[in-house]
């Protein structure tokens, strides 16, 4: 006769990423029930930004998400350029695009990095994040800043790159490329991680889509959805690159995809790098001074394909000096909430750390 | 964007006459009325847009009115539609889209607990974020933040010796 037991998961627990609690019910070792408990990020973004100018929430923003906090300079930029129905420069466009792909690397290393934690294979989160380091030296010269760095603005990106850093970027692609054998041998090839990964938390392609998940763990379905082909933003239709899916929808599908797309990555920086055209890099989105921005009245949804997937803002305007209201659609409220209750039962409790990180939960995001 | 301007004028026909407007140009929004919400939604739903996206709420206070907005997604156009309606503020009743779209019951909650809304036929309106909260949804346009935490979390008194000589920068 077995007994259900109840087990708290966080909020902090070394296989937990960020606060947010997860109660298990389990029976043995196995996952009957379970249920997520957010609320302890909750900062009250949405309202804070009611309160400040347009100009002001530049500061506040990229705070809402940790690991890649450039995805919200976008949506915001990208909402505030639809209401004022500004044409962005050219090259602001490719500019954006660097560093969103900047940041989806250093987000998905990190996220590697993850998978390391959650086995037992501390050398993956040791060699990710110094690597992801040395993304973040390129933003600290290109931005000033090394996490966040307010540097994508409605109208364009705050100021142009820096001399040199084309060579910069290209020796760090070269880099990253280099590791690829280490990083395979040492995770994807991985005897242990293969073992524990394959078939742990298959996800249908229809549950997929009835949940509403995007990102990897939709890819891993089979599907190759992904925002920046099927609605391309910024210039993603003026370069080359593939969507790598997969057909098993398990845990070792979607961390491969990852890393899969890691190259994609390398690959469009590559070619931004080569494409990139001369001239200005922002223009002026309001008259009078940036503090006292007005946006023409209306709403708009903004999104772009974040590391987790779909990440947008739906912004409403009625006119003034501050946005009438904001909201966050973080890419992880459909496999948090929902997925935790519905699909995280039947994990064993040492998987449930892993699934979490494969399914790309993000409490920063769901609480906001 | 002929094709999304054929599927829209299809479904004005079956659905009665309301406007839509063009935000950008994969982007469309349609007022609609609280009564239609369901097969509106559902008419969407059959044409491709079988992403939910997100739910937003939005306080028109000045109209006494709330305005509930659908970000619905269609994954084979890239195209988005905003479906909106705007329901009483004294008596906020919307029903529920679980049954079309199950993700739906925390972005429903999620409104509910900001705004109050009531979405009838969801059975799971219990608090998801906040805890302890007495007040008034907090994100409603007359919930008053910078009250609530001068209430809530009063001005910490500093013992004078803490301040450096001359009495410190607030003085």
């Amino acid at each position: 006769m077995s007994k259900e037991v109840k087990l708290f998961i966080g909020p902090n627990h070394p296989g937990m990423h960020g606060n947010a609690s997860v109660h298990l019910y389990v029976e043995g070792d196995t996952v009957v029930r379970s249920r997520l408990v957010p609320g302890f990020l909750h900062r009250g973004f949405e309202k804070l930004m009611e309160r400040r100018t347009w100009m002001q929430n530049l500061a506040l923003i990229p705070r809402i998400c940790v690991p890649e906090p450039d995805i919200n300079e976008m949506v915001y930029a990208m909402a505030i350029e639809a209401l004022t129905k500004v044409e962005v420069p050219e090259r602001a466009h490719w500019i954006r695009m660097l560093i969103l792909e900047l940041a989806r690397i250093a987000s998905h290393l990190m996220a590697l990095g993850g998978i390391g934690g959650s086995t037992g294979l501390y050398t993956m989160p040791n060699w990710t994040l110094a690597d992801r380091d040395l993304i973040l030296d390129i933003f600290e010269k290109i931005t000033g800043a090394r996490i966040y760095h307010m540097y994508i603005v409605p109208g364009g990106v705050r100021k142009d790159l820096p001399e040199g850093i084309k060579a910069d970027i290209l020796k760090l692609v070269d880099y990253i490329e280099g590791r690829s054998e280490e990083f395979e041998n040492l995770l994807l090839k991985n005897r242990i991680i293969r073992t524990r990964t394959k078939g742990l938390g298959v996800l249908t392609r229809e549950d997929a889509l009835k949940l509403g998940i995007s990102g990897v763990a939709l890819r891993a379905t089979g599907l190759p959805n992904d925002l920046r082909k099927i609605a391309p933003y910024a210039r993603y239709d003026h370069v080359q690159f593939e969507v790598p899916t997969a057909t098993e929808g398990d845990a070792f599908a979607r961390f491969t995809l990852k890393y899969y797309e890691m190259g994609q990555s390398l690959r469009i920086l590559r070619q931004i790098v080569e494409k990139i055209p001369d001239g200005p890099v922002n223009i002026r989105i309001s008259e009078g001074s940036a503090l006292r921005w007005k946006v023409p009245a209306g709403s708009v949804y903004a999104h772009v394909e974040s590391s987790r997937g779909e990440y947008g803002y739906f912004v409403v305007s009625d006119g003034s000096e501050r946005p009438y209201r904001i909201n966050v659609r973080g890419a992880s409220f459909p496999q948090g909430l929902y997925g935790i209750e519905k699909l995280l039962p039947g994990t064993r409790i040492e998987d449930v750390a892993l699934w979490l990180a494969t399914m790309d939960f993000c409490p920063p995001e769901i609480d906001r | 964007m002929s094709s999304m301007n054929d599927k829209l004028n299809e479904i004005m026909l079956m659905a009665g006459q309301f406007t839509f407007s063009e935000i950008t140009k994969r982007q469309f929004s349609v007022n609609i009325k609280s009564s239609g919400l369901l097969s509106v939604l559902g008419l969407f739903r059959q044409k491709g847009f079988t992403h939910l996206s997100l739910i937003t709420g939005i306080d028109r206070l000045n109209d006494e009115k709330f305005e509930v907005v659908y970000t619905l997604f269609c994954w084979e156009s890239g195209e988005t539609i905003l479906v909106s309606t705007l329901v009483d503020r004294k008596t906020p009743v919307l029903p529920t889209i679980m049954e079309m779209w199950p993700v739906a019951r925390f972005y429903e909650r999620d409104v509910h607990e900001f705004f109050g809304i009531v979405f009838d036929g969801n059975p799971d309106l219990k608090p998801l974020i906040l805890e302890n909260w007495s007040e008034i949804p907090p994100m409603r346009k007359d919930f008053d933040p910078h009250k609530y935490s001068k209430e809530h979390f009063p001005d910490r008194k500093y013992n004078a010796d803490f301040l450096p000589e001359g009495g410190g920068e607030d003085e």
